[in-house]
């Protein structure tokens, strides 16, 4: 078969010096599910920019439809008939779905815009290839599985024959994955041709008919779907065997560590984001919260962590209520707590890595020597957690926005662990992080929690929730609707149907084991 | 690594050069078109502050200024707080120790570092208020240090008008400070200049301000990178998000923040009443009050950089002043081209500031950006 697309030699080179892509052959065919995995940095979203026209190769060209493609923006690509969904969704969210579908291809009347023309056309496309969205609701109502076929059918309106979907399940429940993935199958069968970027292996295995590994900004090899195990491509991905699966001895739970009795919370808004929540974390478990994002999880950790201020209920780390103590009290009375949105909560980005490091012990020593900074010591402290943690860099005096996705999570795990807390409360770990640090994350966790330490796990991949924890909460709109004591006997479907609300069990089954 | 910094630092060094010489040169076609002798004029400008010891010692006695409010700037900017009310805070510091030179019956030795405390703890006071205005009820410290600066020279106008002027003096002015309320000049007796000391302490008026402002450098430099105070203010200022995630009370470091950078402020008042014009007038500040700015933006806020913006910019100042003075040139096209040179050097300093935002933004559009970027966007799976 002869591909539709056929990237050759592409280089590229930012810059400031960084070869994302170095002579890089990539090639699709017409009508396939081709998946693009590699770690972060790896250079694949460059390529596939490149592909959409976002950037210029360095050197290299592009062939499509037997032809050099010449590409100066994206909408060359979309003339030529590709498409991208990106990760981090592109609509108005004060606009309707039909509204941003047909946003800057409006079909016009004397100069005004055909309402009626847009809902037609988006009825007419989402019916073809499958796509349910509601054509009138406003995108700010509407749930993100329905954002994410918004932008396919986006993508769709403007002819695209290719698709580019960027890590298009991060954000997903199970049950939308599967949606989605029958969407997929069905755009290929109209004679769509789809690339498909993600990190989780098992989805790679599940609907791709070939691979191609990326590593270093390089191809490591192009494969057909059979021809591989998950094991296989994380070696390949990483360059070293990966473990998959963390290897996790029995727990041995202790005292509660942290008690907490119906708690709620209002938002500054007036929704109620938090609905009378009790639940107990014991030394020495992981308890992990599954749930949709956006049900509360984020407003949870922040209220126990001290950055919102609860409206009633309680919470004690040993008998001391910590709910409305400021964070520096929260974390003295030995909570961790890795933020969900490192950027914004976790990390000072311009700062250095030692200055990034010393946020919860500047104050005292050794760090604190008389009324100063002891520079020798934040050097020495530095230097430790970096080889302790293997954080990538040449020293501990650059910015940490020097440091790629993957060594910038582990300046803060190296900070929070290092802190040696009663109470860790980890969001979303290993959000956007690539496989080796993903690995190494988990591993950390495990060790903490088999060292005594309670760990409180919020994670939006329910792969992880489920083989790192030892209980599980689902939370649902605020509430928790479920408890399974015994975490590895759940299945995916199972908490599915908790996390979207379709069942919950009742206040005494959960009291039970809360 | 090393090679590409000290490239981009030798890019930086050369685009400063450049954009040095393209004001310059500038400045000397307005002077052309202006000016009947334009190369004397232009001359006087250039090198006009060299040529007479009184001209020397007045550009270093405004650098002095410049310099205090530079640091002052430096602080509160390093903490992402745009804080304008270094002019305020200037004229209080001034009517403060004003007051304690005239009133105080302190012998010199006394009086003089109680003037200076007086200044210090009222820049620091005043501070304080849009500290909190900020801190506790969010209110935007660009407008009420604005407008305490107003309140300020108000005050200071109605108690100089009625209670320190003379009842008998002319004009608006208190009476000149004595001996025990004047900072004495200072010289330090190097062995090779002989004469030369005797000349500077006589027709200079470089007081021991020159000594506190240098101790002040190093303290603000001191404070800033190796006490705690100076990381919670430098982290308030990266992300204050982190800050308070890290524990760190915020609402105290920015509060603090413009209280400390008061006192800079304040001595900076100290320098031009009992160092410069040795006695309260009206209009003390010389508008200088706002210049601190670009001083602290051409050090980019590094407290040891500012001795020597404050001193170019000085310069600059001062020989504006001599042409001014010396040639046919007006004071109006003295200060276009002040401002042009300024324009010029600034926009250099600002230019990567823009670029760098716009680099953040775009890559914050289009998801991730390569490893080493500005910003990586934190969505994404598994």
């Amino acid at each position: 078969m002869t591909p539709i697309i056929e990237m050759r030699d592409i280089v590229k080179v930012y810059p400031n010096g960084v070869v994302a892509n170095d002579g890089v052959n990539f090639s699709v065919e017409k009508g396939e599910i081709h998946a693009l995995v590699g770690e972060n940095g790896a250079g694949k979203t460059t390529l596939m920019k490149i592909l959409y026209g976002l950037e210029r190769p360095t050197e290299g060209e592009i062939n499509y439809k037997d032809r050099l493609l010449e590409l100066n923006s994206p909408l060359d690509a979309i003339d030529n008939g590709i498409g991208m969904v990106h990760q981090n969704f592109m609509l108005i969210p004060s606009f309707t779905v039909a509204e941003n579908i047909v946003l800057g291809e409006e079909k016009t009347r004397s100069g005004l815009i055909r309402q009626d023309q847009a809902v037609q056309d988006t009825e007419s496309l989402a019916k073809e290839y499958g796509l349910r969205v509601d054509a009138n609701a406003i995108i700010e109502s509407i749930n993100v599985g329905m954002r994410q076929r918004v932008e396919i059918l986006k993508t769709l309106y403007r002819g695209a024959e290719i698709l580019i979907l960027d890590e298009p399940t991060a954000v997903l429940t199970p049950q939308e994955t599967q949606e989605l993935f029958k969407a997929i199958r069905a755009l290929v069968d109209q004679g769509k041709t789809v690339i498909f970027i993600t990190h989780k292996l098992r989805e790679v295995k599940e609907i791709s008919d070939r691979v191609t590994v990326m590593r270093a900004g390089k191809i490591v090899g192009t494969l057909k779907i059979e021809e591989v195990t998950r094991e296989g491509l994380a070696r390949m991905m990483v360059g070293r065997d990966v473990l998959l699966s963390v290897d996790k001895p029995p727990s041995d739970r202790g005292q509660a560590v942290l008690q907490v009795h119906d708690l709620s919370y209002v938002s500054d808004t007036g929704v109620q984001m938090l609905k009378n929540m009790s639940f107990n974390v014991y030394a020495g478990e992981i308890l992990g919260i599954a749930g949709v994002e956006g049900n509360g999880q984020t407003e949870l950790v922040e209220v126990l962590t001290g950055l919102r201020e609860a409206s009633t209920g309680a919470a004690y780390i040993d008998s001391r209520d910590i709910l409305q103590a400021d964070p520096r009290v929260v974390r003295m009375a030995g909570v961790a707590h890795i933020p969900e949105d490192r950027l914004t909560n976790g990390l000072a980005l311009l700062a250095t890595i030692d200055e990034n490091l010393i946020v919860d012990r500047y104050f005292r020593a050794p760090i604190k020597k008389g009324f100063r900074i002891d520079q020798g010591a934040v050097k020495k402290l530095g230097n430790r957690l970096i080889e302790e943690y293997d954080i990538r860099t040449i020293n501990g005096q650059v910015p940490v926005s020097s440091l790629s996705g993957g060594n910038m999570q582990k300046v803060i795990v190296a900070r929070e662990f290092s802190s040696d807390p009663k109470l860790l409360i980890a969001a979303q770990p290993t959000r956007g992080i690539d496989v080796g640090a993903t690995e190494f994350v988990r591993q950390e966790l495990v060790v903490k929690r088999t060292e005594g330490t309670a760990v409180l796990l919020v994670s939006a991949d329910l792969s992880e929730v489920m083989s790192l924890s030892d209980r599980i909460i689902v939370m649902y709109e605020g509430e928790i609707t479920g408890v399974f004591p015994d975490a590895s006997t759940v299945t995916e479907e199972e908490l599915g149907l908790y996390m979207l609300g379709v069942q919950r069990q009742d206040v005494e089954e959960m009291e039970a084991v809360l | 690594m090393k090679k590409v910094l000290q490239s981009s630092a030798m890019r930086e060094l050369l685009r400063v050069l450049i954009a040095i010489t393209v004001a310059l040169t500038l400045g000397f076609i307005i002077t052309v078109l202006v000016s009947d002798d334009p190369i004397g004029a232009y001359k006087s400008f250039l090198f006009g502050p060299l040529t007479k010891l009184n001209r020397f010692g007045d550009w270093i006695e405004e650098s002095i200024t410049l310099i205090f409010l530079g640091l002052a700037v430096a602080l509160v900017f390093k903490a992402e707080l745009f804080s304008l009310g270094q002019e305020g805070q200037m004229v209080l510091g001034a009517l403060a120790a004003g007051a304690v030179a005239l009133f105080v019956p302190l012998p010199g030795y006394l009086r003089i570092p109680l003037a200076i405390m007086a200044a210090m703890v009222v820049g620091f006071l005043w501070g304080l208020i849009p500290g909190y205005l900020k801190a506790y009820l969010d209110a935007n410290e660009i407008v009420s240090t604005l407008m305490l600066n107003v309140i300020a020279l108000k005050i200071y106008e109605w108690l100089l008008t009625y209670s320190i002027k003379p009842p008998d003096a002319g004009y608006t002015a208190s009476a000149t400070f004595t001996a025990e309320g004047t900072m004495p000049t200072f010289f330090p007796p190097i062995p090779f200049l002989g004469e030369l000391r005797t000349l500077f302490m006589q027709q200079t008026n470089i007081s021991i301000a020159l000594y506190l402002m240098i101790i002040a450098t190093v303290v603000v430099y001191y404070l800033m990178y190796h006490t705690p105070f100076g990381y919670e203010l430098r982290m308030v200022g990266a992300n204050i998000k982190f800050a308070r995630y890290g524990g760190i009370n915020t609402k105290r470091t920015i509060v603090l923040a413009m209280a400390v950078s008061g006192i800079l402020a304040g001595l900076a008042g100290a320098h031009v009443a009992g160092g410069i014009h040795r006695k309260l007038i009206l209009n003390i500040t010389f508008g200088l009050g706002f210049e601190g700015i670009i001083v602290a933006i051409l050090a980019r806020n590094n407290p040891l950089l500012i001795p020597f913006t404050g001193l170019a910019y000085g310069y600059l100042r001062a020989g504006a002043d001599v042409m001014e003075r010396t040639s046919d040139m007006s004071r109006e096209m003295v200060l276009v081209i002040q401002a042009v040179i300024i324009l010029l050097v600034t926009a250099e300093r600002i230019m990567p500031m823009i670029q760098k935002r716009i680099r953040t933004n775009r890559a914050q559009r289009n998801g991730d950006p390569p490893a080493d970027a500005e910003v990586i966007p934190a969505k994404g799976g598994d």
